[in-house]
């Protein structure tokens, strides 16, 4: 028994042609909240499928919960791919009992557990409806108890407030942080950088199938320097990208996130904006995990180029 | 492990029997049945009129007695013909005449006999419909005995003496078996028939249902919380299993209620014409065994092709060369049945794409040594084994892949590599 509830060492796939994964190792401590990031096509869905045995890695090891990878370890498993499914004419009580019968619990113990999820996340009125009546909101959560029912150690989910309304959201973060709280661990694959932002206790960033980031959130942050500036304005700021000093900017749309060269001060850049422009805020900070993941990304490849 | 495989045959099958395609199937298979032996009995009792026919006679000698010959043509109780004298005159204006009233629905129909119809042998019929022929061939054989006797007569010979000298021989068959001897009056010949279509649409029936499902797991992408559950040949075996319990479910139904109507009918079970033979354990066993075997075969290589393509449509291009074999054990049967020991009916009944459909024959008409009925058996078990394990790699890979659909080769490098 050790510490992680997952170990990747050095797992490697490849494709007819392409490499998808390349000596990846991750360490995912239990009972954290680990973001797993990277850009389209990094080999994120790859990598959890070969913790899944969905592939089966080229070379690498994998550990689940202290042991080797087996099928009864998997079963301590709940993994929400990206790809949603569900049986399309199967009543949704009968789904969902059956998605914990193949993780190994009884009918018996799935029913009685079913129903505090369904009214959780107010599916109760549909029990006994067809998955192909749910709307696509519905399915996400319906999926999501099917994913969760065995009340597996480890809870593996990609994207999984994409498609939900804010409400729907609120109610499926709160379960993330509920399982979290009960001693499970997690792994949380997401584009949404302020959700991941905001769960996550670690993240790793793979681009192009090889690690390029990896640590707690705090200490990423913390590693990418004080040097960000929240600017909030009236009036045209589109000429603070060329200022002396000023590395990146990027636009939130409220405000401008700048980015400082190491080094430089924010002085200057308070000077220039408050002649030219009507300031509502200015503040240090640190950089969005938004920033740094584009940083990276952006190194990363001017690097491999 | 077992518990899953449990939990996938129970879903599989459950889908499967609760589909209005299987219920209405199921309860129609023996309605069918039925009316099959139902509509020939009752055609058979409700011919109709009789048909109103003039006899006209240009030899003006044969027309009373072909009258009388006609008129005692009978349909069970009924005379079947209706017969007037047509008189004498067989030129064209008395012909229209009776054209005439044929379209006026006054007649059916007329006999037209030459003047040289005793040396000839040749005679006309018009009628509104000439389609009839169980009803033209009992007119020209009644009309034919009165010709031929008048041709005996006139050669100073007796009719009814040659009648009987001349009578036909027949032939009655008994089927020798291990449960003694029957007689068989070409039934063995018609169920073989009706079996071995059952067998063939059943399995092809059934494996396409595989096919279809895989595809559907495909496109609604269940597959992959599926695949992350259990590996890929539980997931194969399940589907396989439920799917087949479910078919075997509908034969079990279909063959109650027959067994059923049989007793209702008082053993002996009416098809048409033919009284059924008998239907041994052997016979049951071996076609509820073929079925399966037949089924997991087939089945196997449908799910490989659902698992590598993505839609119904572009399975079709690689479902004919899986199924060529069966075809061809289908195109077999006249020849298995004509020998069924013979070289030919021995050697394909052991290769086991086909043997599920000609060891099955070959047991109808005869039975078969024992050794060769347990090798071919054992043959296709062994072969059902490595098509479960080709497919089940095929599977692992396949369901994975989305977008072009892959040729043999590339499935091939999958199986090699998975």
């Amino acid at each position: 028994m050790n510490d992680y509830a997952l170990v990747l060492e050095g797992i490697s796939k490849a494709f007819a042609g392409h490499v998808a994964v390349k000596e990846l190792s991750l360490r995912v401590p239990r009972n954290s909240i680990f973001g797993l990031l990277g850009p389209n096509g990094a080999g994120k869905t790859t990598t959890l499928r070969m913790v899944m045995d969905i592939l089966g890695p080229d070379a690498g090891t994998i550990e689940i919960l202290g042991a080797p990878a087996d099928h009864a370890a998997r079963d301590r498993i709940g993994y929400m791919p990206e790809e949603r499914g569900l049986y399309p004419r199967m009543v949704l009580e009968e789904q969902l009992v059956f998605m914990a019968a193949i993780k190994g619990v009884p009918q018996a113990e799935a029913t009685k557990r079913l129903q505090p999820w369904l009214e959780r996340l107010s599916l109760a009125d549909w029990r006994r409806r067809k998955t192909n009546e749910l709307s696509k909101g519905m399915q996400q959560k319906a999926q999501f108890i099917a994913t969760v029912l065995h009340e597996p150690d480890v809870l593996i989910v990609d994207e999984p407030m994409s498609g939900l309304d804010p409400v729907g959201t609120d109610v499926m973060r709160e379960a993330l942080i509920d399982m979290r709280r009960a001693g499970t661990t997690i792994v949380l694959s997401s584009h949404q950088m302020e959700t991941v932002e905001r769960l996550c206790d670690r993240v790793a960033l793979i681009d192009g199938g090889v690690k390029v980031l990896d640590g707690a959130v705090s200490e990423v942050k913390a590693r990418h320097g004080k040097n960000t500036v929240a600017l909030a304005f009236e009036g045209d700021g589109s000429f603070i990208e060329g200022l002396p000093g000023v590395a990146r900017v990027t636009d939130h749309g409220q405000y401008f996130e700048v980015r400082l060269e190491d080094g430089a001060d924010p002085q200057p850049l308070l000077k220039a904006a408050s002649e030219r422009l009507r300031l509502r805020r200015f503040e240090i900070v640190e950089p969005s995990l938004h920033d740094i993941f584009v940083e990276t990304v952006t190194r990363h490849r001017e690097e491999a180029a | 492990m077992s518990a899953k495989l449990w939990a996938i045959v129970k879903r599989e099958y459950l889908e499967r029997v609760r589909t209005k395609a299987f219920v209405i199937g199921t309860i129609l298979g023996p309605v069918l049945m039925s009316g099959m032996m139902l509509v020939p009995m009752l055609a058979a009792r409700a011919k109709g009129k009789p048909l109103r026919v003039a006899v006209v006679d240009a030899t003006g000698q044969l027309g009373a007695e072909v009258e009388r010959a006609l008129a005692d043509v009978r349909d069970g109780e009924r005379p079947r013909f209706e017969i007037r004298r047509g008189g004498g005159d067989a030129s064209e204006g008395a012909l229209k005449a009776f054209n005439q009233e044929i379209n006026e629905q006054a007649l059916d129909g007329y006999l037209l006999l030459p003047r040289d119809v005793l040396e000839a042998g040749s005679m006309t019929y018009y009628g509104r419909n000439v389609s009839n022929f169980a009803d033209l061939e009992k007119l020209r054989s009644a009309v034919g005995h009165v010709i031929v006797s008048r041709r005996l007569a006139s050669a100073g010979l007796d009719p009814t003496k040659v009648g009987a000298l001349t009578r036909d021989t027949e032939l009655r068959r008994y089927r020798v078996s291990a449960s003694g001897e029957r007689e068989d009056q070409g039934a063995t010949f018609v169920l073989a028939l009706i079996l071995l279509m059952i067998l063939y649409v059943s399995i092809l029936m059934w494996g396409q249902m595989v096919m279809t499902s895989v595809i559907e797991e495909k496109t609604s992408r269940v597959v992959e919380v599926m695949a992350s559950g259990v590996p890929s040949t539980t997931l194969l075996l399940g589907k396989l299993i439920g799917v087949g319990a479910a078919g075997l479910t509908q034969f079990l139904v279909w063959a109650f209620s027959l067994f059923g109507m049989s007793l209702a009918a008082g053993g002996a079970l009416v098809i048409g014409n033919f009284v059924m033979p008998e239907i041994t354990p052997l016979l049951l066993a071996s076609f509820v065994t073929f079925f399966l075997l037949g089924y997991f075969f087939y089945s196997s290589l449908y799910a490989a092709i659902g698992a590598a393509v993505n839609t119904v449509q572009e399975a079709q291009g690689l479902v004919f060369p899986v199924v060529l074999p069966l075809i061809l054990a289908m195109v077999c049967w006249p020849a298995v049945m004509q020998s069924p020991d013979g070289p030919l009916a021995v050697t394909v009944s052991m290769i086991p794409g086909m043997s599920p459909l000609v060891m099955f024959l070959r047991i109808v008409v005869l039975t078969p040594p024992a050794w060769q009925m347990l090798l071919s058996i054992a043959l296709l078990v062994a072969a059902i084994l490595f098509v479960i394990w080709f497919a089940a790699r095929v599977y692992r890979v396949g369901i994975l892949m989305y977008g072009k659909r892959p040729t043999f080769p590339e499935i091939v490098r999958w199986v090699r590599h998975s």
